[in-house]
């Protein structure tokens, strides 16, 4: 079976599931839309037949289309879901899966209603720590589990492209952005607290304005899961950090012992890069499959969470992430914004 | 031309650096005009790092700027802080992100978008290549232009300071359009625009890493505040290739420097110099080899660092 993929939008993420989808077998990208011209020229240019400059354009020719890879922004993804879903499409969804509870709620009925396969890019469940720890922990080398800290700080949408580019209005207007760092980092932090420790409620929460942004630049979130398990999480968006550097962490704290995913991930990233590079280019010479951005350490998640979404297509099996997913840490995070704005 | 190029150590709170700016010009022998009513201070607000980063003027510094220029001329004197938006900078987010919104509303003073502003075309020769700039009139018109530029290392010019900073002052955001020709830009923009006076933030410096070397500096000519920058930053003044042009250009006299205050020693010593590792052409051979990897294994190159 060969799938049938359009991307719709064509930003700094969408491009990259782009050039992910373009590598991988069974997978074709016959449609992508953006509304930048330069952004199709290229899309073009790497092979893709059908472009379009509005999304619903694309959505309204879907026929020859089996699923769709959307990373609009975010006020967008509740309309692009609805359209794509009642189209008869898979869809994978960009994170956060929408900026409120109410719209979550509204794509996880047009899941149901449709069934089709639908899943949030919740990509650092596939980062490698991650995946080496939870298998530890599901083996019970830790013990249960008492509190976990996770942590990301780095500069969100301040990142700094090697072709410089001016970071997009909608990230500062919380109508179109629904938050800041919060939303944007916390939500993959509080999915992996859901992963590792089940549902859980907002203990205290306290967001930052250190960057006097109408949405918070910083947030530190106290939870406790229903089986009791605390976590800690932490992030910002107002550190300088440069690619390929990142600064997450994830410790789980057990009963017989601990985790920390800084024991997982490469210390040397030069050092890591040439080994993996290397393996890469031994593997091609031998004609045997590349390990795709593993030489990054942290995106070959993205190329890994669209894999096993198409591979969930193929199989007609549920994906590891599903809408619920999605809605759940919405809750989650509009649960702290609230505890914090009752706390002023 | 030549000038007299201060360095005064700054070693105390933010109370006091008024004082410091104060004496790095009295030491500069900065002459205040007597008739002043418009002035225009533009910092470095390169992108949306902190001061703490050491990429971005200290609005303590300019605060201090304004201190000065008030004691001198009175509370009813037009103060603007200006800059203007840049390839990847807008300057709408960048003066609420680095606390210039703050400071404006403390100082009681103006914030401008340079890139709003009347912007006049000139054009200008330096060397063989004509140059043209969107120049904003307000800077050609205000009756003292005071630059405050950081202390930094950059990858493409090696250093950046004074004459870099005015550089920043072109109305056209899409200053990347010059980086081709960068070094010929920054003279030529100095050939149009004239700071009435430079004092240099030095409180954090920029070199490999961010160092606090408790530095203001000041001098009335942007080319000699460069070269003595340039000293400080470890990298002989001769090989800066801006500083050649401008002195072919006769934009400056090397000859005619000389400093007052501190020693440049005392800073350069304590300053993260340059090294390969920070340098255009080991950036360049990480970006060749990864292309050359992508061709060999088809593997996906991050759209972040992509040439675009």
């Amino acid at each position: 079976m060969r799938i049938k993929v359009a991307i719709v939008g064509l930003g700094r993420m969408g491009m990259l599931h782009m050039m992910n989808c373009l590598k991988m077998d069974g997978v074709e990208v016959v449609a992508a839309s953006d509304q930048s011209k330069k952004a199709l020229r290229k899309a073009k240019s790497a092979g893709v037949s059908k472009v379009y400059a509005d999304y619903h354009e694309l959505l309204n020719h879907s026929s020859e289309i089996d699923a769709v890879v959307i990373s609009l922004p975010n006020f967008l993804h509740l309309d692009s879901a609805r359209l794509a879903l009642e189209a008869g499409l898979n869809v994978f969804m960009e994170k956060p899966m929408a900026n409120t509870v109410e719209e979550c709620n509204k794509i996880v009925d047009l899941v149901k209603s449709s069934g089709r396969k639908f899943t949030p890019g919740h990509s650092m469940r596939f980062m490698d720590a991650v995946e080496k720890m939870k298998k530890l922990e599901d083996k019970g080398v830790i013990g249960n589990v008492e509190v976990a800290t996770i942590e990301e700080v780095i500069n969100g949408p301040f990142a700094h492209p090697r072709v410089p580019t001016p970071v997009s209005d909608w990230w500062f207007d919380p109508a179109k952005s629904g938050g800041g760092a919060l939303l944007d980092i916390g939500y993959h932090l509080i999915d992996l607290f859901r992963y590792f420790a089940g549902d859980a409620s907002v203990v205290f929460s306290h967001l930052n304005y250190k960057l006097s942004l109408p949405v918070e630049d910083g947030a530190i979130v106290l939870l406790r899961s229903d089986s009791s398990t605390r976590g800690i999480i932490n992030v910002g968006w107002y550190q300088q950090t440069i690619f390929p550097k990142l600064n997450f962490r994830m410790i789980l704290h057990g009963s017989t012992g601990y985790l920390s995913s800084d024991d997982f991930v490469p210390h040397n990233l030069y050092l890591h890069a040439l080994k993996v590079g290397s393996r890469n280019l031994a593997r091609r010479i031998v004609g045997k499959k590349i390990r795709y951005l593993a030489y990054t350490y942290y995106y070959e998640s993205y190329y890994k969470e669209l894999a096993h979404f198409f591979q969930c297509i193929k199989n007609d099996s549920e994906p590891l992430v599903s809408a619920v997913d999605g809605l759940e840490t919405i809750k989650i995070i509009h649960e702290a914004y609230e505890k914090y704005r009752s706390s002023l | 031309m030549g000038s007299l190029v201060s360095l005064v150590s700054h070693k105390n709170s933010s109370e006091k650096i008024k004082d410091s700016i104060s004496e790095a010009l009295e030491l500069a022998g900065f002459r205040f005009s007597s008739s002043v009513k418009s002035v225009v201070v533009k910092p470095n607000l390169c992108y949306y790092w902190d001061a703490a980063t050491g990429y971005t003027t200290d609005p303590v510094v300019v605060g201090g700027v304004i201190d000065v220029v008030r004691e001198r001329y009175g509370e009813d004197v037009d103060i603007k802080i200006v800059e203007a938006d840049a390839s990847a900078m807008r300057t709408k987010y960048a003066f609420p992100i680095l606390g210039y919104e703050k400071l404006a509303r403390e100082k009681g003073v103006k914030l401008l978008n340079l890139s709003e502003d009347v912007l006049l075309d000139k054009t200008v020769r330096v060397g063989k290549r004509e140059i043209s700039f969107k120049v904003p009139k307000l800077l050609l018109e205000t009756d003292l232009f005071v630059n405050v530029p950081k202390l930094k290392i950059m990858r493409v010019t090696r250093i950046t300071c004074a004459m870099k900073n005015v550089f920043g002052c072109i109305g056209f955001p899409r200053k990347f359009v010059y980086h081709e020709f960068l070094d010929e830009a920054i003279v030529g923009i100095n050939k149009v625009l004239r700071p009435h006076v430079t004092v240099v933030d030095g409180l954090v410096a920029l070199g490999r890493f961010p160092v606090k070397l408790e530095l203001i500096m000041a001098g009335a000519d942007p080319f000699s505040v460069d070269w003595v920058a340039s000293q400080i930053m470890g990298c002989k003044p001769t090989t800066v290739k801006f500083l050649k042009i401008a002195t072919k250009e006769k934009l400056g006299n090397p000859q005619g420097i000389f400093t007052r205050g501190a020693d440049v020693l005392d800073f350069k010593k304590g300053f993260p110099k340059a090294n390969f590792t920070s340098s255009r052409y080991w950036w360049g051979l990480q970006f060749w080899l990864l292309k050359a990897y992508g061709k060999l294994s088809g593997d996906v190159i991050p759209p972040i660092i992509e040439e675009g």
